[in-house]
């Protein structure tokens, strides 16, 4: 699923209002949105509320693909974060997959 | 579930989950050891006691049993018949509550606690060995506790889903702990630093895991398979028991001896009543503390004295091993748990284990596809690593668990598995042969796959990430430690990890970063710096094209050292991270008369031992650090790399200087730690063999090292030993040779008086000779003397019938292995003149050249380039003594102290 996140500014920075976990230097048992707990992506593991993300339809336990075009499944978790944080971009636009997408997806295609 | 009544043994139970950091004093029971007492009272009365022991980190789950022997019912000591009794109902009752838990009322706790109590008054000696370990009057207390602790055992187990059926007989220790082990997930087991071939075996096996299960899983076998044995209802249990029961019997009969050969008479007495329903504790044997638990009430074999009794736990021994091939992967796992558990700092059992052909077995296992499986199997072999006994070591070698425990971290990304396997590594690290074996089949793979990801290293960093720091994990300490270790191992040993790629790189990144987060103490830095000191040891012969850099005498640099070096600019050098590119250029441009190596790229890999760069690392290091271990192995690095004839050290001993590293060194004199003393003085005497360092150490430490020579007199002196002693002496006489103004500044500092007491009564040796030698060479300065006399002494004080001729200074007192010969030394004692004429030199260099320099240092802050090469040279003492040689490296072989980490938590960032 694609999502639009416009940042929002506070202060000095631009913020997204959600936090990330995993990374290639994470450890992935502690994952506790990921199906395959070898999966070293990164997750969206907390959205705040009324924040940016939420409001753009972003959910925790997302599983982030592509952050405006820069692929987020074999990257570190500091590389994942930069790439969400750049200072010129105002917006980010994510690919995203989740569970519940997945299913859908499998089922489409048992079908 | 079970009972809240018992907060404490719930706490503990819980603790393995968390995975408790430390666990290495398994044998200390970091929380209170909760014995379970089960008290299982038959229907002829008899009532057992069972007492497991549980305790996180015990290392032995110990079922005791005690069996309340006879008590009336059997006629036996029936004096408290009567109260027995009473508490044989209860027990019985319980019993048939679930599960004939009994503990899960609290007042089974009483009832015990009564029961106790009066067995103890009832039995007299004849039981007291038996019993009264068991039960302790204090115990009691601990009985409600232990009662529900007991609960929680058991429910515990029922976490093995899989009843096999309970075929397996029994001997039960068996369940009991593989069960247990199994919830407990990661074992932790503690590993122990393999210094001295430490070994974690502690496995946890008294873990409880807290699982909260209700009574009846207890019904579930645990044990090889065997889960529903014991906690099955007490009808299983029956079962169990008559059939066990005449077997069990047989626990006599196995030979197992009982301790007391009363309660041996007493079980087979019962015996005849137990059918009814327990089998008589008997019945299981071994179990292993768990097993009692797990048997709440089933049975309560007087397992304890038996498992005291080796010959006990034999036929176990083969069956758990026969277990590691069955089918069922899980009777594998709960197997391996179990040997893990029994492996415990039991240094028989992992002979035998040896022995009965088990390491290659669980070896095989690593390969396992399944998590619980090779998670359990590297438990076993950990504890099995772990110990003096190094001949299980080899076999863990010769089965190929080498490369196998290799395969197994690239492939798993588990992270207790990773512990486990860096923690065998570890331990397997610590013995000398297997040193190169791990060097061979692991090295790169540990530094990629532990040490770099780690350390925060990035070997191609972008351009806009900051560097990262390392993480301190538990995978990265063990892996570091092994590698410690293995540096230790001589020199083809040290070429392999220079030659490592990444592995200096992220060493160093990681110490920097500690440095950095000021978090300087822990176990990781000290195995890096370990490393790192082992590394730099005899840089200047071992590193591909060294002897480019040699340089000639050194004298030579004193001539031309001075006003060019002034020149030098040592921007280049110490700019930068020593990760990225250096400004080389001006380095070459600068350093072209030192001769130093032209650079078209950024140094890496072991270059970076010795770039001047890692004098301001080491040098934070042993400003922040507060562990003895790491403070000596900086100042040994320190050491090391200003040893040596050649240019990089030259530069570094100028860049200690510089970067004002000579009064930490100093201060560091004063520490309580011989060792870091000890390095300190032969890393401030190789410093020395630059000029001004020499006259600099020489002013403002020659206090402090007089400070730490014995002095009878001195109330506050300092307890060092020998060869501390002797490293201090052989400073002292590194820095008053060719140096009057030194030697002066060791008469005023009271020095004389100590040096003369040395060489006339130390029983050392060594002391005595070195001790002489100073003081000749003080006597030969000719111009001092008057001094001296004044003082009240005279010509004999300095010529000691021991020292050795004038000639001889070589060695000043120490044994060889010190091999330093001091050209400089030679020409002063040689003739008198000698001083006199070092005098003159000195007196140019003397005040002024102090002040010159210190205010050029002052200017250019790290920048001042001069380097007065020193006369005379000296080899670099790695260790103090040859002796010490090995230890210092094999220091490496610490022993890890227990390790179980938390596990890292995952990191989240906010965006």
């Amino acid at each position: 699923q694609k999502i639009e996140i416009h940042k929002l500014r506070q202060g000095d920075n631009l913020i997204l209002g959600f936090s990330i976990g995993g990374g290639i230097d994470q450890d992935p048992t502690q994952n506790p949105f990921s199906e395959d707990k070898t999966d070293k992506g990164i997750y969206v593991t907390k959205v705040t509320q009324g924040g940016p993300a939420e409001v753009a339809g972003l959910q925790t336990g997302d599983k982030i693909m592509q952050v405006n075009g820069w692929d987020m499944t074999m990257v570190t978790h500091d590389q994942a974060r930069k790439r969400l944080t750049k200072r010129n971009e105002e917006v980010v636009r994510l690919l995203v997959t989740r569970q519940s997408l997945q299913k859908a997806v499998q089922q489409s295609m048992m079908s | 579930e079970q009972s809240p009544s018992n907060q404490t043994s719930i706490a503990m139970m819980q603790e393995p989950q968390e995975m408790v950091e430390e666990t290495v004093t398994v044998e200390e029971d970091p929380g209170t050891p909760t014995s379970h007492v089960s008290i299982v009272t038959s229907e002829d009365g008899t009532t057992r006691r069972t007492e497991t022991k549980v305790t996180k980190m015990v290392k032995t789950v110990t079922t005791r049993t005690v069996r309340q022997v006879p008590l009336g019912p059997d006629g036996l000591p029936a004096m408290d018949g009567s109260s027995p009794m009473g508490s044989y109902t209860d027990s019985i009752d319980r019993r048939y509550l679930k599960n004939g838990e009994r503990f899960i009322t609290p007042q089974a706790s009483s009832t015990l606690t009564r029961s106790y109590n009066s067995y103890n008054d009832s039995y007299p000696e004849s039981h007291e060995g038996q019993y009264r370990p068991y039960i302790g009057h204090d115990g009691y207390g601990d009985l409600s506790d232990n009662y529900g602790s007991l609960s929680r055992g058991v429910n515990y187990r029922p976490r093995y889903a899989y009843v096999p059926g309970g075929t397996y007989r029994p001997d039960d220790g068996s369940f009991t702990l593989p069960s247990r082990r199994e919830n407990y997930g990661p074992v932790a087991q503690p590993q122990v630093p393999v210094g001295s071939s430490v070994d974690l075996n502690r496995s946890q096996p008294e873990r409880f895991q807290p699982e909260p299960y209700g009574l009846e899983d207890d019904n579930r076998s645990l044990g090889v398979d065997d889960e529903g044995y014991e906690l099955d209802p007490d009808y299983s249990t029956v079962n169990r028991r008559t059939s066990a029961g005449v077997p069990e019997r047989g626990r006599p009969r196995k030979g197992r001896g009982y301790d007391d050969p009363i309660e041996t008479e007493m079980v087979e007495e019962r015996i005849p009543y137990l059918h009814g329903g327990y089998a008589a504790p008997l019945a299981q044997p071994e179990r292993g503390s768990m097993a009692s638990i797990d048997r709440l009430g089933k049975r309560s074999p007087s397992i304890d004295s038996i498992r005291k009794d080796p010959r006990w736990r034999d036929p176990d021994l083969p069956e758990v091993i026969a277990m590691l091939s069955h089918p069922i992967d899980p009777v594998k796992s709960n197997a391996a748990a179990y040997l893990q558990h029994l492996c415990y700092e039991n240094d028989k059992i992992k002979k035998d284990v040896r022995h009965l052909k088990g390491i290659p077995i669980l070896v095989g296992l690593l390969d396992h596809p399944k998590p619980e499986v090779h998670r359990k199997a590297c438990g076993a072999l950990r504890n099995i690593s772990y110990g003096k006994d190094n001949e299980n070591k080899v076999a863990i070698k010769n089965c190929d668990g080498i490369p196998a425990l290799i395969r197994l971290l690239r492939k798993t990304n588990d992270m207790e598995v990773r512990e486990l396997i860096t923690g065998t590594l570890w331990n397997l690290s610590s013995y000398e042969p297997l040193k190169m074996v791990i060097i061979n089949h692991g090295l790169q793979t540990l530094t990629n796959e532990v040490i770099i990801p780690h350390s925060g290293w990035e070997s191609e960093p972008n351009e806009d990430s900051k560097p990262r720091d390392a993480e301190w994990t538990t995978v990265f300490k063990n892996t570091s430690g092994c590698l410690r270790n293995v540096s230790s191992d001589g020199a083809e040993a040290r070429r392999r990890l220079r030659e490592c790629d990444g592995l200096v790189d992220a060493l160093l990144h990681a110490l920097q970063s500690a440095v950095g987060k000021k978090d300087t103490d822990n176990k990781s830095v000290e195995n890096c710096v370990c490393i790192m000191r082992n590394l730099s040891y005899h840089v200047h012969k071992e590193v591909p094209g060294a002897d480019k850099y040699q340089e000639l005498d050194a004298g030579q640099t004193m001539g031309t050292g001075g006003s060019q070096k002034k020149k030098k600019d040592d921007a280049g050098c110490f700019g930068g991270k020593k990760a990225k590119g250096k400004k080389n250029g001006d380095l070459d441009r600068n350093f072209d008369t030192l001769d130093l190596p032209k650079r078209s790229e950024a140094a890496k890999g072991f270059e970076l031992l010795y770039q001047p760069d890692v004098v301001r690392l080491y040098l934070s290091i042993l400003t922040e650090s507060q562990n003895f271990n790491t403070l000596e192995a900086a100042a040994g690095a320190l050491q090391n790399l200003s040893a040596g004839n050649w240019t990089w050290s030259t530069y570094i001993r100028a860049t200690v200087r510089k970067e004002r590293g000579l009064p930490v060194l100093v201060e560091l004199l004063q520490s309580d730690s011989d060792k870091v003393v000890r390095a300190v003085s032969i890393a401030l005497r190789n410093l020395s063999m630059d000029r001004r360092n020499k006259d600099l150490i020489g002013s403002y430490a020659m206090g402090e090292l007089v400070r730490n020579l014995p002095s009878r007199q001195q109330r506050s002196a300092k307890n060092l030993e020998e060869d501390t002693v002797v490293a201090v002496l052989n400073t002292i006489h590194e820095i008053i040779t060719d140096s009057s103004e030194n030697a002066r500044s060791l008469i005023q500092t009271q020095g004389i008086q100590k040096l003369v007491a040395i060489s006339k009564s130390s029983q050392s040796p060594r002391e005595t000779k070195a001790a002489s030698h100073i003081l000749q060479m003080i006597w030969s300065y000719k111009e001092l003397r008057n001094a001296l006399q004044k003082d009240g002494w005279n010509k004999s004080h300095f010529q000691s019938v021991s020292a050795a001729p004038k000639g001889s200074k070589g060695t000043a007192g120490r044994s060889g292995y010190d091999d330093s010969t001091l050209p400089l030394v030679d020409k002063s004692q040689d003739n008198e003149k000698s001083g006199s004429r070092d005098m003159i030199p000195m007196d140019e260099l003397g005040p002024d050249g102090y002040s010159t320099i210190d205010h050029r240092d002052k200017e250019r802050k790290y920048k001042a380039s001069d380097n007065t090469g020193d006369a005379s040279e000296k080899e670099p003492l790695k260790n103090d003594t040859n002796r010490k040689n090995i230890n210092r490296s094999n220091r490496a072989s610490v022993n890890l102290v227990d390790a179980r980490d938390i596990k890292p938590q995952p990191v989240d960032s906010w965006v």
